[in-house]
């Protein structure tokens, strides 16, 4: 290799090639669509508007696409650690960081093709079948308009590569494929009910509704529902804003995908030495 | 064979769930082809993982002259695993494509060599279990590295085909150190240059095979191994997989260090 991301890009490569030859990720994706079109249709049809639109599938956004970008995420990393080509890869002149970000970045991208693909079709539906006045860019209050749905998009697309990145680095620690599903299901329930539960535990503890704004950041979910009610849902009838720290939340999203980069290098690199670390210590023990 | 060792492992323990899989072996490889043999268990695969850089041992070291397999920007080592791991969906040309570029490689003449040049458009699982170890044994000749570890390249195969494998081996042996563990005790006789017997994850013998065969006075690797491995609870296999129960318990301790005549 002549440059310093020929690794990064070849490891992209070849996973995006995989995620292309996978059916079972087009009819996610195209699963993904009938339901959003099934959920705006029963919310009124694309003829209520960009905002309502957006009020219909926020709720059900929350599970698809944490549950979407699981499914992309859960074997990313597995798939070559368990069939032993990861170890073959290390041979080669291939980091751990460098193969995982080739991974992660080839999966994000097609998580936004598979997500951001059947929203822009709702979009689109919307565009073409809504009432006169939702047509007009505006981003002032009270107008709808196709920018915000546009922000509700590109909202998604970090909410789910959060996801999509604890759950590649959660299937680190899978031994095998059925403790893969096994951990990706639980990284999916802890993310969607797990920040909730948590802030209505607070709540029920005694801690001030007022804070809710700012420990709601903190969680995948909390942090995209705060955004959007904030840039989308907010601006079209609740101008005042105030539903969440912006740059908390956005720098929640980030984190969270940081962190779980972060976590899947580490297990990458090093998951030998704990291991070897445990056999040590075992063995301190047992004489 | 040359003299000079292109991999030593000195003291090496390696420990699964406090169990020993190897005991403080060690040795050396330089080039010509090493085969690993020994009985099922004896720790062959986690020798050959250790001196690939895919195990890592709970005691010992292993060094590299020309530097460890996971640093720097070369391929300092070629692994073939005991399961050959390439992906479904991929053709054999772009398996050894994607691999071929990590090392500015000639994902074609790798085929070549391997015999493989009429089945590159043919995708990974629709190759036979041959051909895929032949895959993997040019994806681990790949990028000339001075190690080349081969686990078991034969296993499974045909007589023509674990002959091919051997053969294709032997060839990248001839520039590179290849640790080959193999059952098929005929094809090491004819290609190895070096033999390593394991019983119960220890080094029961080891050395050019020629002196080998001399010091325990016998005439081919089969007559070494019944001599020195066999008699362990778990019974070696002949190259057709099938039991030996021949040969006596040989003297546990025999410990020999050095595969290259250093």
């Amino acid at each position: 290799m002549s440059a310093p991301f020929d690794g990064v890009w070849l490891v992209f490569r070849r996973e995006l090639v995989t995620v292309r030859r996978t059916p079972g990720y087009a009819v996610l994706a195209l699963g993904l669509l009938v339901v959003l079109g099934g959920l705006v249709a029963v919310g009124g049809g694309g003829a209520t508007g960009f905002v309502p639109a957006v009020v219909d599938l926020l709720l059900p956004t929350e599970v698809l696409v944490p549950l979407l970008a699981v499914v992309l995420g859960y074997r990313a990393l597995f798939a070559d650690a368990s069939s032993g080509e990861l170890a073959v890869i290390r041979t080669y002149p291939v980091s751990a960081a460098e193969y995982v970000f080739g991974v992660l970045l080839a999966r994000t991208v097609a998580l936004v093709a598979l997500v951001g693909g059947p929203f822009a079709l709702v979009g689109a539906y919307v565009w073409l079948t809504a009432a006169p006045d939702t047509g007009i860019f505006a981003t002032h209050a009270g107008v709808d308009s196709p920018v915000l749905f546009v922000r509700f998009v590109a909202l998604v697309v970090p909410f789910g590569a959060a996801y999509l990145s604890l759950s590649a680095a959660v299937s680190t620690i899978a031994t095998s494929r059925r403790s893969a599903v096994a951990l990706g299901v639980l990284a999916l329930l802890a993310g969607v009910l797990g920040g909730d539960l948590a802030v209505l535990r607070s709540l029920s503890a005694g801690a001030s509704p007022s804070g809710i704004a700012e420990s709601i950041a903190f969680t995948p979910n909390g942090a995209f529902r705060g955004l959007v009610f904030e840039h989308v849902i907010g601006v079209a009838f609740a101008p005042e804003g105030g539903f969440v720290d912006t740059g908390r939340a956005v720098a929640s999203l980030v984190g969270w995908s940081v962190l779980g980069v972060v976590a899947a290098v580490a297990a990458v690199a090093f998951e030998s030495r704990v291991d070897v670390a445990v056999e040590r210590l075992r063995g301190r023990l047992g004489r | 064979m040359s003299d000079r060792a292109l991999a030593a492992i000195d003291g090496v323990t390696r420990a699964y769930g406090g169990v020993p899989v190897l005991d403080e072996v060690s040795l050396s490889v330089g080039t010509g082809v090493t085969a690993v043999v020994g009985p099922n268990g004896s720790g062959k695969s986690t020798l050959l993982g250790v001196l690939a850089g895919a195990v890592e041992p709970t005691e010992g070291t292993v060094s590299y002259p020309d530097g460890a397999p996971r640093e720097g920007g070369e391929k300092r080592v070629g692994y073939l695993p005991q399961q050959v791991p390439f992906r479904d969906g991929f053709t054999a040309r772009e398996t050894l494509g994607f691999y071929a570029a990590l090392v500015d490689g000639d994902a074609d003449a790798a085929l070549a060599a391997v015999g493989l040049s009429d089945a590159a458009d043919k995708r990974v699982e629709a190759l036979s279990g041959g051909m895929r170890r032949l895959l993997g044994i040019a994806q681990a000749t790949l990028g000339d590295p001075a190690v080349v570890v081969l686990d078991e390249p034969t296993s499974g195969l045909d007589p023509e085909m674990r002959e091919r494998a051997f053969r294709a081996a032997a060839r990248a042996g001839d520039d590179a150190a290849v640790v080959v563990s193999s059952h098929d005790l005929e094809l090491v006789d004819a290609h190895a240059d070096a033999v390593v017997v394991l019983r119960r994850g220890r080094v029961a013998a080891a050395g050019p095979r020629e002196r080998l065969l001399d010091e325990h006075e016998v005439d081919d690797v089969d007559g070494l191994y019944r001599a020195v491995a066999s008699g362990s609870a778990d019974r070696p296999t002949t190259p057709d997989g099938e039991s030996d129960a021949g040969g006596e318990t040989d003297d546990e301790s025999v410990h020999v260090v050095g595969v290259s005549d250093r």
